[in-house]
């Protein structure tokens, strides 16, 4: 897989690396899933037409209702912003494509595979009908029981996957790729509020990806937490919050980041208090994970702290009080070109204000009282999320002309503007009117009927809107006017320095701002070294001693051509798709009977479906995990680049660090509710359930095993085959004594001590699914961790990582980190 | 039995509805005051400084491709910080103000050491079961005497329900396996203006299942007398008569005892 197909092949949009194919999929996914969420929202609409009548049974509406919300969050606002974000991060920064293309391109593939095993769920008994704020206990089996509700639970988990790799490969493009010269103070806004936003995704999700792992446990496995009522309710509304507030910027900054874009651009002047606004930006980054209670006021939280949250609430409106301002500034005395950009973006601003102000009544704590559950809530969310999103249709426009290289229709793009900006206020509006109707509910008060009418005739005026840009978009890529490399006056921003569409490896030459703007500077490659740099007479530039040649000679394939086609991030991602599709029905399909001992218990399947998906599913993500580690594909890291705060880190091990950084938050999310729940039941009522002895035993072999991946590295260094085959081979060994003293120890407490994931005969039920889940996900790190040990050690019999033992080092770093947590997780479940 | 201590009138107590009224007032007030002058100032500006091709190009410092980011501070810096402190202390004096009324919403007026009324609430797919101190459970409304404070005690069955009745501003999580706490009181003169007997309707606000829409009750608020005739009437009988009913929603099993 080396050689990239043409555009106008199909197979290339399988294969393809590159972020600019990859931004335009996201692009074109995002806007379907829209149509799919917007139908859900005209359904939902259709009901609210008239309390007294029933076009859709209560469970459907509820499905309506959740699927709206999920696919419009998840599925569709924040993959249409990646979609630029992926196309225009690495031209803004000046790199040739993101840090990780074959990850990049899993991400998108997880994206879409996410989104039809969601469309799936429809069709497996009804999907998920809880609301996207799946609030427990709804969510468990017992209260939506069909294999949909599961399936979409899955979709959601693998959404989030994806979206990790995702987050990951932005920091470390980010950090690691900037064109020499571009500090991180220097960077356009649309990147630097793409870095907040992944900053943010990378600790937010991670909370997601945790809460939607135990509740996929909960309806996979049959562990009891959200159905505990020692806090169950409340775990779930602080995990889901603790994400779901930053979610709220995480949707709204990348279309902050066009508006700051937008607003220089068409008014021709420089954004106002720049450093200021970046400040703003990193704060609310920081702070929107100190807010998340203001969602649960009404709950049992005590006064103390709902004060405490109160306070972070109106701290965090502040920075964007100033951000607003600082856009508005930026206007006065430009020369304001009202194109379909700027329409969308300075409309956004007016929405994102109304839905700013009316948030500030929120956050008083006593008006939040009334609000909470309210269409004042829906309306003031919709107002900042999909008001921002407003912002992203302008950057449709924006980009359009450099993606296609055509020019979109300028009447039809303000005709747009104007039917979908009276079409929202129509709709949300009228929420404001009606505000005391209950979230959720069609039988409303029919006081309220009035403005519920007004929005539906405005729902369906702003869905049409969108006809207008798809015909626009349309029309104009097959017979637009060719756009020129910059049709905008006063563009600053690099991805108009080059043609439109860009070509595959983005710049003529290598891009500087070494002098302080744009150059394209032409390095000296010596034959077998490095490219150099050179003064302006074309000589190897001899001052400066460059520490960046180094780096790169680290790289033993320096020379090699970059990779821009592989399949596998295509296939891992089917693979997991139907892995996920069998999960979904596994506890429909197979019943485990417990007899005496493991020999003598039965597994009935009633439906063989489900399991086979499971077993082929994980096979093809075996194959796929080892044809991808097999595959030549070289991604080199940019030979000069800005690289603060990580200036001596390698590039993939960068990657690692926030992938391990993510895996914390995952972790902890566990380990938080493990604790949340044993404080709810009352701290001293749990005793450890196992016996302390092969828990200690087991902290021994990791711990050792941590030692011998240590020797491994050294031995690669040494460049000692043998060294380094005894010393993987003892940290497979080790790593399989682990597992199979926690698999004597599972034995015993399901088959001697009656302990299963759901049913505990010495306590608490939760306890019991608590110390399965838990401990599992470290046993399933563990797993993980040998079958790449296991690949490492095949290949280091090859004769592989003599040369380059960078990835001995990088299976080191996860290694070390699972028998971390493991030091966590001991004390919590054997000792106390 | 329950010894009532009659609210008095006036400035004693407020209604949490009065409470809400007057800051919804105030915010609604002060944020469209806000609102329209920050949208009027910005529309303004952004008619004023359109592009009509007949401005000079002297002065104006146009922004080039390639070219790296200027003016982190600038001379509008003032200004924005200047609107941005002006909008804090807004905002700011704005919570602190409702906050104030936040500490009489969370506690209630005092009615002394006793006799207060509380009431146990549990919610449940899809309806809601209020259970008196004497044992009696009511389902179809929740009857309680006007002029007296009223405390609810709010749990759920099964799912996570929200009680709330939108006319007397009151609302609150039902969660299992938690007991969350409202306070409300009904004066006499609305129950008189209502011609005897108020009615005020209750939703479920929080998403609940398949029958959420559905899951309506209401509060009724009798004259103290009144009201004191009914809940003798009632007995120490759960399952008494009265105007209590098990008209509940078919299917819907016996609330079993709620207990503390």
């Amino acid at each position: 897989m080396s050689g990239l197909p043409p555009t106008t092949s199909v197979k290339r949009w399988f294969v393809t690396t590159n972020h600019k194919d990859i931004g335009i999929l996201y692009t074109i996914t995002a806007l379907f899933f829209l149509l799919f969420g917007g139908v859900m929202a005209l359904l939902i609409r259709l009901q609210l037409w008239d309390p007294t009548s029933q076009i859709l049974s209560g469970l459907a509406y509820n499905e309506a209702v959740t699927a709206h919300g999920l696919i419009m969050v998840f599925w569709f606002l924040s993959p249409f912003a990646f979609g630029f974000a992926n196309y225009f991060v690495p031209l803004q920064i000046g790199a040739d494509d993101l840090a990780f293309p074959r990850l990049n391109a899993l991400s998108y593939w997880l994206y879409l595979g996410s989104g039809l095993l969601l469309a799936v769920s429809f069709f497996q008994g009804g999907t998920l009908s809880a609301g996207w704020t799946i609030y427990a206990p709804l969510n468990v089996p017992m209260y939506t029981p069909s294999i949909g509700s599961t399936g979409a639970v899955l979709a959601l988990a693998m959404f989030v996957t994806g979206t990790t790799a995702s987050t990951v490969n932005f920091l470390t493009s980010i950090h690691h790729s900037r064109a020499e010269g571009m500090g991180i103070m220097d960077m356009p806004m649309f990147t630097w509020s793409m870095l907040a936003t992944v900053w943010m995704m990378l600790f937010a999700f991670a909370a997601l990806l945790a809460v939607g792992l135990i509740l996929a446990a909960d309806r996979v496995l049959g562990s009891v937490y959200f159905s505990a009522t020692e806090g169950g309710s409340l775990l779930w509304g602080h995990l889901f919050w603790f994400f779901g507030h930053p979610e709220v910027y995480i949707v709204f900054f990348p279309a902050l980041g066009v508006m700051l874009e937008l607003f220089q651009t068409f008014s021709g002047r420089r954004l106002v208090g720049r450093k200021w606004v970046i400040i703003s930006i990193c704060l609310i980054s920081v702070q929107s994970f100190l807010v998340w209670m203001h969602h649960m006021f009404l709950t049992t939280i005590n006064l103390e702290i709902k004060t405490l949250m109160m306070a972070t609430t109106i701290g965090i409106s502040l920075p964007f009080d100033l951000v607003v301002f600082a856009l508005i500034y930026t206007l006065i005395k430009g020369r304001i070109q009202f194109t379909t950009p700027f329409l969308f973006a300075f409309g956004a601003l007016l929405l994102f204000i109304l839905g700013g102000i009316t948030g500030v009544f929120l956050g008083a704590i006593v008006l939040d009282y009334e609000f909470r559950g309210t269409y004042w809530v829906v309306a003031h969310f919709h107002y900042v999320m999909f008001g921002g999103a407003t912002a992203l249709f302008g950057g449709a426009y924006y980009w359009f002309p450099k993606i296609t290289g055509k020019m979109y229709d300028e009447f039809l793009g303000k005709l747009h503007f104007v039917i979908f900006f009276i079409g929202f206020n129509a709709v949300y509006f009228s929420m404001f009117l009606g505000w005391e109707t209950p979230r959720r509910v069609f039988e409303y008060n029919p006081e309220f009927q009035i403005y519920h009418q007004f929005g539906t005739i405005g729902a369906f005026v702003l869905g049409f809107s969108f006809f207008i840009m798809f015909y626009n978009f349309a029309k104009s890529y097959v017979s637009g006017e060719p756009a020129g490399d910059n049709p905008w006056d006063y563009s600053r921003t690099a991805e108009w320095a080059v043609s439109s569409p860009p070509p595959l490896e983005n710049w003529p030459n290598r891009p500087s701002y070494a002098s302080g703007k744009l150059e394209f500077v032409k390095d000296y490659v010596p034959d077998g070294g490095p490219a150099m740099k050179t003064d302006d007479n074309g000589d190897v530039a001899t001052d400066g001693g460059d520490s960046h040649s180094a780096h790169i000679s680290e790289y033993p394939y320096w020379d090699k051509h970059p990779s821009h086609a592989s399949i596998w991030p295509f296939a891992l991602s089917v693979a997991l798709g139907v892995t996920l599709f069998g999960f979904s029905g596994f506890a429909d399909a197979v019943t485990v009977e417990l007899g005496e001992t493991a020999m003598q218990s039965n597994v009935v399947i009633s439906n063989a479906m489900y399991p086979i998906a499971i077993v082929a599913g994980m096979l093809g993500l075996l194959y796929t995990g080892v044809k991808w580690g097999l595959e030549d594909f070289y991604a080199p890291p940019s030979e000069f680049a800005e690289r603060w705060p990580f200036n001596g880190v390698e590039k993939v091990k960068l990657g690692m660090w926030f992938f391990l950084a993510s895996d914390v938050i995952v972790f902890g999310a566990f380990l938080s509710a493990a604790i949340f729940v044993r404080y709810n039941a009352g701290w001293m009522t749990w005793s450890p359930l196992t016996e302390s002895l092969p828990g200690l035993i087991n902290t021994f072999v990791l711990i050792t095993s941590s030692f011998t991946v240590i020797l491994a590295l050294v031995a690669a260094r040494r460049k000692s085959r043998q060294g380094l085959l005894a010393t993987l081979g003892a940290t497979i060994l080790l790593g399989f004594t682990f597992m199979a003293i926690k698999l004597w120890e599972w034995n015993h407490e399901i088959f001697d001590r009656g302990v299963t994931i759901s049913a505990n005969a010495h306590g608490d039920p939760i306890q019991a699914s608590i110390y399965y889940v838990t401990t599992g996900l470290h046993g399933i790190h563990v797993l993980l961790g040998l079958v790449i040990a296991i690949f490492l050690f095949v290949r280091a019999y090859q004769g592989h990582y003599l040369d380059d033992e960078r990835p001995i080092e990088y299976f080191g770093l996860y290694w070390h980190f699972v028998d971390i947590v493991w030091v966590f997780i001991f004390p919590l479940f054997y000792l106390f | 039995m329950i010894d009532p201590v009659i609210l008095q009138q006036g400035s004693d107590w407020r209604a949490q509805a009065e409470v809400f009224d007057e800051i919804f007032f105030v915010f609604l007030a002060l944020g469209t005051l806000v609102g329209t002058i920050v949208v009027a100032y910005t529309l303004w500006n952004v008619y004023k400084y359109r592009d009509d091709g007949n401005r000079s190009d002297e002065e104006f410092d146009a922004p080039v491709v390639g070219e790296l980011p200027t003016g982190q501070g600038g001379p509008k810096a003032k200004k924005l910080f200047l609107s941005f402190g002006l909008s804090a202390i807004v905002v700011i004096s704005l919570v602190v103000y409702a906050y104030g009324l936040l500490l009489y919403v969370e506690q209630g007026p005092d009615t002394g050491d006793e006799g207060d009324i509380e009431i146990m609430v549990e919610g449940y797919q899809y309806g809601w079961a209020y259970e008196y101190p004497n044992g009696h459970t009511e389902r179809e409304a929740l009857i309680v005497p006007a002029d007296q404070r009223i405390d609810l005690n709010i749990t759920s069955r099964d799912v996570w329900h929200n009680f709330g009745s939108s006319d007397l501003r009151i609302k609150s999580d039902a969660i299992p396996g938690d007991y969350s706490e409202v306070w409300f009181a009904v004066s006499s003169e609305d129950v008189e203006a209502q011609g005897g007997e108020a009615t005020y309707r209750v939703e479920c606000f929080e998403l609940c299942g398949a029958g959420h829409s559905q899951m309506k009750s209401q509060i009724t608020v009798l004259p103290e007398d009144e009201w004191e005739e009914w809940y003798e009437s009632t007995g120490n009988s759960s399952e008494s008569a009265g105007n209590s009913s098990n008209i509940g929603a078919a299917g819907v099993a016996a609330p079993s005892g709620v207990s503390a």
